[in-house]
């Protein structure tokens, strides 16, 4: 998967939790979960469980830590397919 | 140091399916979903449980400066509904809780009994941005009067954190505070 395809796939995961259009509009690697998009911390898990979903792929809590912002979630696809 | 929470049932019940495959697991330790799981009304649970850890976590960005995703290293101990503890490594944050039936509201501070003031309030426009502007301008106007502080010299400031601050002119206030919103309801708290 190239990095355009995997933060488009990215965008539609967290899509459904957004609460600004704006900055989703313009999402890019260095767009932040919270800070920018200002999704809940609650939808946070959501789209963890979604993510995991998405690819196929289990997310520890030590992993999960650093996943705020688009570019951490890529970190941690990338790692994960990297290892299979 | 204080940290707010508040979750808005309803919304919570909407928007979030804590009923999820793994969802409960990756938030809760073993103990906690315990508690859930015997508790009478387990959507209650979830999100007092769920409203401690915000608020703890909050206090916890702002002594160390470092956000972090990970609601199941911070964990809860109730010494009663609603008053209890948590705790991250060797930190612990003391916190007391209001419950109704339309929301949950948890207040965490540094200090045990921190006397702080506490305030709820409900908003009928449940747009992020209409909600975010509320509880800001609800607080100023409260420390205006308060502390007999122009209005208009007020303002509210995030910190790269993500942590605000209260501000008259640039000079920043020596306030402790904490804001927070969910679906129709509101929450601020200082001292």
């Amino acid at each position: 998967m190239t990095k355009n395809e995997l933060i488009a796939k990215l965008k539609t995961i967290v899509e459904p939790y957004i609460q600004d259009e704006e900055a989703f509009k313009n999402l890019s690697e260095d767009t932040d979960f919270v800070k920018d998009l200002k999704i809940n911390s609650a939808n946070l898990v959501d789209v963890i469980l979604d993510v995991e979903d998405a690819f196929d792929i289990r997310i520890e809590n030590e992993e999960m830590e650093k996943m705020m912002s688009v570019k951490a979630a890529m970190d941690i696809v990338n790692s994960k397919f990297s290892a299979k | 140091m204080i940290g707010n929470d508040l979750v808005d049932l309803k919304v919570a019940s909407v928007e979030s399916n804590w009923k999820r495959p793994r969802f409960l697991d990756k938030v809760f330790t073993i103990e906690e979903q315990q508690l859930i799981m015997n508790s009478k009304n387990q959507h209650q649970t979830v999100w007092l449980l769920w409203s401690m850890k915000e608020a703890a976590y909050k206090i916890n960005v702002q002594q160390f400066g470092k956000r972090f995703y990970n609601p199941k290293k911070l964990v809860c101990h109730l010494s009663s509904s609603t008053i209890g503890y948590v705790t991250i490594e060797n930190r612990t944050y003391y916190t007391r809780s209001a419950i109704s039936k339309n929301y949950i509201y948890t207040v965490a501070s540094l200090n045990y009994l921190e006397n702080y003031k506490s305030v709820i309030f409900k908003v009928e426009n449940d747009s992020y941005v209409t909600q975010s502007e509320s509880v800001k301008n609800r607080f100023i106007e409260n420390i205006s009067k308060s502390k007999g502080l122009s209005f208009q010299n007020l303002s509210i400031r995030k910190n790269i954190f993500g942590v605000p601050k209260l501000f008259y002119n640039d000079f920043k206030l020596p306030i402790q505070m904490s804001l927070t919103h969910c679906g129709n309801y509101c929450g601020y708290v200082y001292f």
